[in-house]
């Protein structure tokens, strides 16, 4: 991967998230030309055409995102594609049976989300799929209030958002903020369940960036589960799940809001274990980074085929801040890697441990991270409403 | 006794948006008004000021009175081809003022102030070194450019957010368990869940320290950077200084000036390259129009 790819791979990260708007059906193709296997682009380029009212190439686009977002595991991001698709052409019987049989086949279902779908029959997919409306909100909205009755289950198709909880206090019914948390694609919210219990929400749940959410009312859902009394145990265990795994979320969600900050172009020299022999020397980027370490994307001289090797390696990094005018230098550890394929070619993801560095350069790793996601958050929602073009 | 010269600073945090530009001009306007201005190349180690106003070699620099050569600034300013201006060049050969200590930077700025001249006009290096955000800090008018990009704005915020934590340093600097707390609160995922200036305050209030929490609040309110976006091609991208107000006024409880913005000049890159000084500068350009109306605002501030 090169350096143009590498920017052209941050634009594309950017169309997903809307944060940058092409508007020209040929540009478009042409950014598809380069990037084949992108889902999040091929939803975005559908989206387009919907727009432009070219319903046939729509409903096709639609089509393809649904399987690339199949082979990337990403289940519900693959039914909200085909919820799309089915709205312009409906379905014949043998074309829902196959997309049901290939979401099936699907990989990655260790998610509360992606485990609900999986569970579901045949009927029981059509029947819920029935009633579930993709919704898109612009950032800085708010979803629901603190006060609203729970009526309706959400699912986070994209996009990020902010949880905040509050508990009354016992004397005098006094609002406290309790905590917050970021919400992120394959989270669900709405305490609709059980069923029986009339709930009101104990949060406001506002956007930090564009979202596309897909909902269905709790008495939809009701009644597809009278009609469907297997799913009922799906939707129990799925709220079920959520409550064992929510540290564990929480802590993830975390880290993915960290992927608005830019990606930041770096050099490795990986240090091979023999004597002598001479390091690997590749570019790449940062997909994540934080004072303790780094995920790094590397970049073309990655040959395919030895990522599990890269383990365990002492690299040296040179990070190129937008804040500094020299390279910083910081000596590390690769503690994981794995071989991804991305934008129509194989590369590694390497995850790397920091280990030394010098205080000038823990000073200026330090500013560049300055700022919660919050903050963060906010610039690049501020961006998308303000700064679009 | 003659007044001591309003200083204006300006800084930004990134590199490359046009600190040095904008500066030069400004201190054009003021001089062409009839102010006696003082321009100072603060970027200690990549001092390049003295090419925009095109002197190849300055006779004079900043680091001769830094090593004593000279015994006052007036000794070390240059004249420039326009009326009114001097010039007090940094230096990039020689780094003995690099990491002055802070007792040292307080000297300096006093030195500035001694100054005969209305306004100095100091141009800080980028980042957020504790040099550049002393200096700016120190100026009365406190100037930030940025470009509409996002790297731009980003750096403009950390460059704004630095320079807050780095007034409550130095306003904490004789409490220590006081400055324990504004370094926690520094960590933008510390354990206290402080994620605001706000919420420091309040914390700092909540745990019995009212008297100080309000003086805290009052000099942090008089920081009141202004900015101004760089380098604008169209309407939207004079929104970039909008972002970095609404950002810092929430987070930081910072109330900023939208100086307005400056048009891309064409004009301006080709100069800086042939080391053109920038006071030939076609009058006409929209960049030269956009600063003379900041110059009027901060005038009438």
């Amino acid at each position: 991967m090169n350096d143009r790819i590498d920017k052209q791979n941050s634009l594309v990260g950017r169309i997903i998230d809307g944060s940058v708007t092409i508007d020209s059906v040929t540009k478009f193709e042409d950014l598809l030309r380069v990037f084949p296997n992108d889902p999040g682009l091929h939803r975005v380029y559908a989206d387009l055409l919907k727009k432009e009212k070219s319903l046939t190439a729509a409903a096709e686009a639609y089509g393809s995102a649904a399987k690339l977002f199949i082979a990337s595991g990403m289940t519900l991001q693959a039914i909200v594609s085909k919820i799309l698709e089915w709205q312009i052409f409906k379905p014949s019987q043998q074309e829902g049976q196959a997309f049901y049989t290939a979401l099936h086949e699907g990989r990655h279902k260790d998610r509360a989300v992606q485990r609900f779908f999986a569970g579901m029959t045949y009927p029981e997919m059509i029947a819920f799929i029935n009633k579930l409306m993709p919704r898109n909100f612009p950032a800085g909205v708010m979803v629901k209030k603190f006060g609203d009755e729970e009526n309706t289950l959400y699912f986070v198709v994209s996009g990020a958002l902010e949880q905040t909880d509050y508990h009354r206090l016992e004397t005098g019914g006094r609002i406290q903020k309790k905590s917050t948390k970021d919400l992120v694609e394959n989270d669900f919210l709405g305490e609709i369940y059980p069923f029986e219990e009339e709930n009101v929400s104990q949060s406001d749940i506002k956007t930090i960036t564009r979202v596309e959410l897909a909902k269905i009312s709790k008495s939809n859902l009701m009644n597809v589960c009278r009609k469907n009394p297997d799913l009922k145990l799906l939707v129990g265990n799925l709220y079920n799940r959520r409550s064992g795994f929510v540290e564990k979320e929480f802590n993830r969600t975390v880290r993915k809001t960290a992927r608005h900050r830019l990606p930041t172009q770096v050099n490795l020299k990986i240090f091979q274990d023999e004597a002598g022999k001479v390091p690997l020397e590749v570019s790449g980027f940062t997909e994540d980074m934080s004072l303790g370490g780094a995920r790094v994307v590397l970049g073309a001289k990655y040959e395919t085929g030895y990522a599990d090797s890269l383990t365990g390696k002492n690299v040296k990094i040179k990070i190129g801040l937008p804040t500094a005018s020299n390279k910083l230098s910081v000596l590390g550890t690769i503690v994981w890697s794995k071989e991804v394929y991305l934008e129509g070619k194989t590369t590694a993801v390497v995850g790397i441990q920091f280990k030394e560095m010098t205080d000038t350069d823990r000073r200026l790793l330090e500013d560049y991270h300055y700022g919660s996601e919050g903050e963060q958050n906010l610039i690049w929602s501020l961006w998308g409403s303000l700064m679009e073009k | 006794m003659e007044s001591a010269p309003i200083i204006w600073a300006v800084g930004g945090g990134k590199g490359g948006v046009g600190k040095s530009v904008v500066s030069t001009i400004l201190a054009f306007w003021l001089a062409r008004m009839g102010k006696r201005t003082v321009l100072i190349d603060v970027d200690l180690g990549g001092a390049n000021l003295h090419t925009l106003l095109g002197i190849k070699s300055p006779p004079r620099t900043l680091n001769d009175f830094i090593t004593r050569k000279f015994g006052s600034l007036e000794e070390i300013c240059i004249d420039t081809e326009a009326k009114n201006l001097r010039l007090i060049s940094g230096s990039s050969e020689v780094l003995s003022l690099a990491n002055p200590h802070f007792s040292q930077k307080v000297k300096l700025i006093n030195h500035f102030s001694r100054l005969d001249a209305d306004y100095v006009v100091i141009d800080l290096g980028a980042g957020t070194s504790f040099n550049v955000l002393d200096f700016f800090l120190a100026a009365h008018e406190k100037i930030m450019v940025l470009t509409p990009e996002p790297t731009s704005i980003q750096n403009a915020y950390i460059f704004v957010r630095n320079a807050v934590y780095r007034r409550l340093s130095r306003l904490t600097s004789k409490n220590p368990s006081l400055q324990t707390l504004v370094k926690i609160a520094m960590d933008p995922k510390n354990e206290l869940k402080v994620r605001t200036i706000k919420e420091l305050l309040q914390f700092i209030q909540e745990s019995g320290g009212k008297d100080l929490a309000e003086p805290i609040e009052k000099e942090i309110g008089e920081i009141r950077p202004a900015v101004i976006t760089n380098m604008v091609r169209d309407d939207k991208e004079k929104n970039a200084g909008r972002i970095v107000q609404i950002v810092a006024e929430k987070y930081l409880m910072i109330q900023s000036t939208n100086l307005g913005s400056v048009f891309y000049d064409r004009q301006i890159s080709s100069m800086v390259s042939d080391m053109v000084s920038l006071i030939k500068l076609d009058q006409s350009s929209h960049a030269f129009a956009s600063i003379y109306e900041i110059v009027t605002k901060l005038l009438g501030n």
